[in-house]
């Protein structure tokens, strides 16, 4: 009867486990299309543009800027075509580890995978001698940055002038990621509602291993906001989000909020924005863009610009 | 083209992971043990008061106070009727940045095998969640929700007046970034652990 059941209850998982998806090469989760930044880096990455900076460029401020989960450098190119010939700063786009690559390779990739690709740039900067950098996170890399902090990563390098954060995730609204564990065995990846036009920078399909990383992700970053999360000496951290949000719930703000202090034990500045669209600083793709939602973004690339040269 | 170091965290023990499996263990493992030495079911009415501990998943804990009542004219002392109240800030908002929450609940429940030692509970809540989100730029964001939630368990009923009870519940409403409170989650798991006041002492 024992086995009989156990071999019932095999059966049963086994039927609900899905197979794998129906991935097209037209998707970047097909291995036919790649992030541009692997083939270029030095279109994307400070460090790999200018390696061996003057005395002058290695004054001017960098922003390292480090999209969410499932996204790809495409995230923030709009602030490049904002900034357009801008010199008085430079834009480093990092690709997170895992992404932007194919299923396979995001299925396999751990959270820490994801965040090694931060700290490489980070750390090729710092060795290369700029010494003004600022760090911009939209979405998971706002918690993957605010890791960085809780973990110490900081403590023994020069911090970066500025942790700027846009829709940055905590918990996320959709709540069934907190029954990842269990029901994600089950599923065995999830599908997205994107457009064809966003499967070519986004993956469409959430290998349930991934869900899994980023729900243990969201964990650590809200224990340890928690406990208590002290910004180096000489960083301001200021988060930026919408409102109404369907991916990071708007509620994230106020953990950071609760959760963070400067060196001299102040407040972080937190802006809540007029929007229902997560990470509200990429509009290319939308089905519908209003001239709120353009102003919304105008706005926060001057803010994010001006803090950076203050 | 994967220059990324595979950098992998050591496993770390997850409390959460302990917890569940010694909950569902004591859920479900005394349905095998033959339920022989139950408390008997007083005569008079019931008023059991107690703790209530509770634990949302992959959130907060909150704990707090919980009384039910009943006698023999609801259902032969089958069904409940109680009052519970739990709050993040007897949980894990005690000396942390957690955000101070509070669910207030009405529940009926109903109580299986009234004789045996270990008795299957369903209960029905429903109640009234508050967040306090703290500083007046998050004004705009939800904090107040009604509740609504099914809770499926057993109870250890000893030849006492004590009751202890485990359940698992599932919110109905919760947060999803647009409507309802952030911090109001889907599935919860419960221990209350009760004493029967009514019952007098035996001579």
């Amino acid at each position: 009867m024992k086995t009989i059941l156990s071999l019932l209850a095999v059966a049963v998982i086994g039927l609900a486990c899905s197979s794998e998806p129906d991935i097209t090469p037209a998707m970047l989760d097909g291995g036919a299309l790649f992030d541009p930044s692997l083939y270029q880096p030095e279109n994307y990455l400070v460090s790999r543009a200018i390696p061996n900076p003057t005395p002058e460029q290695a004054r001017r401020p960098v922003i390292i800027a480090c999209h969410g989960y499932t996204a790809t450098t495409f995230e923030w190119d709009e602030f490049r075509a904002w900034a357009g010939g801008r010199t008085d700063f430079y834009l480093s786009q990092v690709l997170l580890g895992g992404h932007g690559r194919n299923y396979a390779e995001f299925k396999q990739s751990t959270w820490r995978d994801w965040q090694a690709a931060i700290t490489e740039e980070y750390d090729r900067l710092e060795k290369a001698g700029y010494q003004n950098i600022s760090l911009v996170g939209s979405s998971t890399s706002g918690a993957l940055l605010l890791e960085l902090v809780a973990s110490g990563y900081f403590a023994n390098r020069p911090a970066p002038r500025n942790l700027l954060l846009v829709d940055p995730i905590v918990l996320p609204s959709n709540k069934t990621l907190s029954l990842v564990k269990v029901l994600g065995p089950m599923l065995g990846y999830v599908e997205s509602d994107q457009s064809a036009g966003e499967d070519q920078y986004y993956y469409r399909f959430r290998p349930q291993e991934t869900l899994q990383e980023l729900q243990r992700l969201l964990n650590v970053v809200r224990k340890a906001l928690q406990k208590g999360v002290t910004l180096p000496r000489n960083c301001v951290l200021k988060v930026y989000k919408s409102k109404q949000d369907s991916s990071a719930d708007p509620v994230s703000a106020v953990l950071i909020h609760r959760g963070v202090r400067t060196a001299e034990g102040g407040r972080i500045d937190v802006e809540l924005v007029d929007s229902d669209i997560h990470v509200y600083t990429r509009l290319k793709l939308r089905e519908v863009v209003t001239a709120k939602d353009q102003a919304n973004q105008t706005a926060t690339f001057t803010d994010i610009a001006t803090r950076v040269l203050r | 083209m994967n220059t990324v170091p595979n950098r992998r965290m050591p496993p770390k023990k997850n409390w959460f992971e302990k917890s569940t499996v010694l909950f569902v263990g004591f859920l479900f493992a005394p349905l095998v043990i033959t339920p022989s030495f139950g408390q008997d079911r007083p005569a008079g009415a019931v008023l059991d008061v107690g703790i209530r501990l509770q634990k949302s998943v992959n959130l907060y804990a909150e704990n707090g106070f919980t009384a039910q009542y009943t006698s023999q004219k609801l259902a032969s002392q089958r069904l409940y009727v109680g009052l519970s109240y739990v709050t993040s800030r007897l949980g894990t908002a005690l000396g942390s940045n957690a955000i101070r929450q509070d669910n207030l609940l009405v529940s009926a429940a109903y109580y299986f095998r009234p004789k045996g030692l270990i008795r299957p509970v369903v209960r029905a809540n429903l109640g009234y969640f508050s967040a306090d989100l703290g500083d007046d730029i998050f004004d705009a964001l939800p904090n107040a929700s009604l509740l609504a939630s099914p809770e499926v368990g057993l109870c250890f009923c000893p030849d006492i007046p004590l009751k202890i009870n485990a359940s698992v519940g599932y919110n109905v409403l919760t947060g999803n970034g647009t409507t309802g409170p952030g911090t109001l989650y889907p599935v919860f798991v419960q221990t209350s652990i009760t004493w029967n006041v009514l019952k007098k002492p035996k001579n």
